[in-house]
């Protein structure tokens, strides 16, 4: 249940563990080895590259037909969009195990066993679960993510290409608190889960309305609720200068950090909840 | 353009694993409840040696439809999560229609939107997200699990057609969302304020063709689920191709984007391909963006389709549950 | 200090369930109902280091939930816990890394993988120092014959072969004390013997404590110095397989051979309770309490041309069902 592993303090005999870091790359490569035992495990690639495909194709559609509006290009809209399913997609490859935690874990019982190790239950689920083929949701937004700064004529400087990793190191963390956030709240009911769509597919959905045409009460949820264009919309400005300060731009991380410790605390409550019903 | 936008195994193991009330019942002692349930229902007679041929089996389809429409509503909390799900996103997306339709540099070009008013693609993404419902979005998982374990053999031993029973299955998977999850839905964009709000059909007539569109739909949605079932069958290329498939469908049944918005020289493949009758036709029908002269076409065309699935399925379930049986011995 | 004690441990659990009666699945669509259930009242026990002790009771009566409570996967509502000193549910990370746990119906090892690889990574779990592991390892295949399975995926294993793997997932650390939820079930017959040899042997040599629910009795008959009974929630009894035989099971029975065909006399000795002839078997109820073996074999071989004579006890089966129908349990 302690978020940071230091605290298993085993008896004097044991070596002292290896921190959760490393034993969630332990798990990974395990995770890694189950995956390719099976033939065809590749075929799973070519698909996840038909959602990333598909996923825009509205919107470049709408585009093809009814032009840009004012200044907001497809390239502007793709590239913000790009920037939070590249987030997301790093999310998920990382912190799959939390994605299919409800359903996988809590229904299943497998959690009982989690709850046996003396390592923190976070990395554990971390490293339940893990589809290499979810990368290519990495790769295919960070392609579209050049290709959009390209054509907006963006020179990208070593400056620049560190303010994008930041900001992809901030929404990645934001994602991974929705997990963690969603896996929190499955301890007291999976029932009716499926609201958390709103945040996870859905919420990168709104970085398709241009910015100055969006409903204020969307704009307020999904900056201060759940900061989806704290690491999207307001980074992308500041490295196209199209026109926000450049300490908005900068919140992408620490948003990103505040989330998921948030998360943490949702989880922590969570699995007390699960001790004390046996669920 | 739509939620439920998927990855293969979250449609296979979320949204799809029916969330079970008070943890009492696993999903495995759920699918085993109703088989028993099911079983009661059929016929005990054992003469009947020409397996399945029984003249009462039929009844068991729709007992089992039954019993597993009844087993599901029973989630109502979680429709009505969902519903909260779908109502969200129908908002988002017509704020972005209305964004195109208002500011596009394009947007007041004759043409542009291939005759469609903003208000008829509001009621469009409003109705899509009920008739989306109905769609599959991954294999069947209690028929999955079966094929995966090799139960399908001790599901051949009974007296009855092994695909007609899968189809009732299917058909009671389409239905069960609409009560908790669709309705909800469209109840909320009748009562929209009216910039956002589902509006009426353009006439009588095309209300009832849509009613008609809408039961097309349904029945075109379960005979292709169970005709990916039977793709299914095939244990060895596993999920893959079914869940590449399953998603093309879904991009071109129209939900994400109206079909008439796609680009104008795919207009004529994108009205054939089995796919509209999905939710573009029930809809064109429901907006009168096809006149009732055409009706015909758009309720034609789905039955024709989910006939299409159905006998190839059954014809290759046929050939395959042969080699299925040879190897099992 | 006891290793193991609990002192008036008790666990609710609230389950919704459907009303019944016609159109239940209509009415819930409106209306849940809820319900308490009480799984453990007032459970104390302690037990020393070294003990193999026996946890039996009729489905439901509160067995798993017991062994929760003490692996620290369950908090209880009242009462207080201690292990090798510590509360299993306030120290959770420092209590696990002594104790092991085998569950005979969920796999803790990654199924695709073979066994070896699982064992790494527990190694990496449990910090074990890589000498004290390879030791471990040499030691544990030894006596399980591991040898032969260490390189197959898990999923290509037997029953019987991948329990000897989770036997060994569950012990690779050296845990003070093993808990073992039904680790026999499913098991054929040669397997079910190699597990209890290895389990007493393990017992013997490293002084592990085990705690076993089971609903093979011959489980406990051969392994277990103590059994403890839980039925609604209570504790039972707790004392000897010896003792608890004597209070359900007193009666024993006869079975003689005879040299030749014979009549019953009209009256049995005096102690036998009731008797029968079949063909040259002769049986006889008696109750151990009352009468020794010896006399009564003595009286029979006055009336009865004796060839051979065997003396049985109830199995234990019969003697639990008769415990749980006198307690009222079934």
């Amino acid at each position: 249940m302690k978020v940071s592993p230091r605290t298993a303090r085993s008896p004097s005999d044991r070596e002292k563990p290896m921190n959760g870091f490393f034993l969630y790359f332990r798990y990974i490569r395990l995770q890694f080895l189950s995956g390719v035992q099976y033939k065809g495990w590749w075929m799973t690639i070519p698909q996840v590259f038909l959602v990333v495909v598909t996923d825009p194709i509205s919107t470049i559609f709408m585009f093809s037909r009814f032009g840009s509006i004012g200044e907001w290009s497809m390239e502007r809209i793709l590239l913000m969009y790009s920037m939070a399913v590249t987030a997301f997609g790093l999310a998920e490859t990382f912190c799959r195990g939390f994605d299919s935690f409800p359903w996988k874990m809590v229904q299943g019982g497998e959690f009982d066993r989690v709850l046996l190790r003396p390592r923190s239950t976070v990395v554990q689920v971390m490293g339940s679960v893990f589809h290499i083929h979810r990368a290519a949701r990495v790769v295919s937004g960070l392609a579209a993510i050049a290709w959009c700064l390209w054509r907006l004529q963006i020179h990208m400087n070593l400056l620049r290409i560190l303010f994008l990793i930041y900001t992809l190191a901030g929404g990645m963390l934001l994602y991974m608190g929705v997990f963690i956030l969603t896996s929190g709240i499955a301890f007291f009911s999976i029932k009716g889960l499926d609201w958390i769509y709103i945040f996870t597919n859905a919420g990168y959905q709104v970085t398709r309305c241009p910015m100055p045409y969006m409903p204020r009460p969307l704009k307020t949820m999904f900056t201060f609720l759940i900061p989806i264009l704290v690491v999207s919309y307001y980074p992308a400005s500041v490295l196209c200068g199209w026109g926000e300060p450049l300490w908005k731009g900068a919140l992408a991380l620490p948003a990103g950090l505040m989330f998921l410790c948030l998360s943490l605390l949702m989880w922590r409550f969570g699995v007390r909840h699960y001790r004390s019903t046996g669920s | 353009m739509s939620t439920q936008k998927k990855l293969p195994e979250e449609a296979a193991g979320k949204e799809k694993a029916p969330p079970l009330p008070g943890g009492e019942k696993t999903a495995e002692n759920f699918s085993e409840s109703l088989s028993r349930k099911s079983r009661t229902k059929l016929p005990k007679k054992k003469d009947s040696s020409s397996c399945g041929k029984n003249r009462k089996t039929w009844r068991a389809y729709p007992a089992i439809f039954r019993i597993q429409l009844l087993e599901a509503i029973q989630y109502r909390a979680a429709g009505l999560a969902g519903a909260a799900t779908s109502i969200f996103w129908a908002l988002i997306e017509i704020t972005v229609y209305t964004v195109f339709f208002t500011y596009a540099d394009k947007a007041s070009m004759p043409g542009v939107s291939n005759g469609m008013s903003l208000s008829q693609v509001i009621s469009y993404t409003w109705l899509g997200q009920f008739l989306f419902l109905m769609q599959p979005s991954g294999i069947n998982p209690d028929i999955q699990k079966k094929i995966n374990s090799g139960d399908v053999g001790i599901e051949l031993c009974r007296p009855m057609d092994l695909h007609s029973l899968w189809a009732a299955q299917n058909a009671a998977r389409a239905a069960s969302p609409l009560l908790w999850r669709g309705v909800p839905v469209i109840l909320t964009g009748l009562l929209m304020p009216p910039a956002l709000r589902l509006s009426g059909p353009a006439s009588p007539g095309a209300f009832f063709c849509f009613l008609l569109g809408c039961l097309g739909a349904w029945f075109l949605c379960f005979s292709f689920s169970t005709f990916m079932c039977v793709i299914r069958l095939n244990v060895p290329w596993g999920n893959g191709p079914c869940y590449m498939i399953l998603l093309i469908a879904m991009v071109l049944g129209g939900t994400y984007l109206p079909l008439q918005l796609w680009p104008d020289f795919l207009q004529p493949f994108l009205l054939l391909q089995p796919f509209a009758g999905y939710t573009d036709l029930p809809m064109r029908l429901y907006l009168g963006t096809m006149p009732l002269s055409k009706a015909w076409l758009g309720l034609g065309l789905p039955l024709f389709w989910s006939l299409i699935f159905l006998l190839w399925g059954k014809f290759l379930m046929k050939r395959r549950l042969k080699t299925v049986v040879v190897q099992g011995g | 200090m006891h290793q193991i004690q609990l002192e008036d441990i008790s666990k609710r659990f609230t389950i919704s369930q459907r009303p019944k009666g016609k159109h239940s699945a209509f009415k819930s669509l409106f209306h849940r109902e809820k319900r308490t259930v009480e799984a453990l009242k007032h459970i104390s026990f302690t037990i020393e280091e070294g003990e193999l002790v026996g946890y039996i009771g009729p489905n439901g009566a509160g067995k798993s939930t017991t062994v929760k409570v003490m692996s620290g996967i369950l908090t209880p509502e009242e009462g207080n816990c201690s292990i090798l000193g510590r509360t299993p549910w306030k120290e959770r990370t420092a209590h696990v890394a002594n104790i092991g746990v085998v569950f005979g119906q969920r796999s803790q090892l990654w199924w695709d993988v073979p066994a070896r690889d699982s064992f790494e990574l527990l190694r990496d779990i449990y910090g074990i120092p890589r000498a004290r592991y390879t030791e471990r390892l040499r030691e544990l295949s030894k006596a399980l014959e591991l040898a032969p399975l260490l390189s197959v995926p898990v999923r290509q294993l037997s029953l019987g072969q991948r329990m000897r793997c989770e036997a060994a997932a569950a012990l690779l650390h050296s845990p003070r004390i093993l808990f073992l939820d039904e680790p026999t079930i499913g098991l054929d017959a040669v397997s079910k013997l190699a597990l209890r040899d290895f389990l007493k042997e393990e017992n013997r040599k490293n002084g592990v404590t085990m705690i076993l629910t089971t609903h093979d009795m011959d489980d406990i008959d051969a392994l277990c110095t103590r059994v403890m009974t839980i039925g609604h929630g209570r504790l039972l009894y707790d004392g000897t397989l010896q003792e608890l035989k004597k209070t359900y099971a007193p009666l024993h029975r006869i079975r003689a051979t005879l040299q030749s065909p014979a009549c019953l006399p009209e009256n049995p000795p005096e102690g036998i309770l009731r008797w029968k002839l079949e063909g040259k078997i002769c049986t006889a109820v008696f109750d151990s309490r009352e009468t020794p073996a010896h006399r009564l074999i003595a009286a029979l071989a006055e009336l009865l041309p004796l060839q051979d004579i065997v003396v049985e006890e109830q199995s234990v089966d019969e003697m639990v069902a008769s415990m749980y129908q006198s307690l009222d349990l079934s």
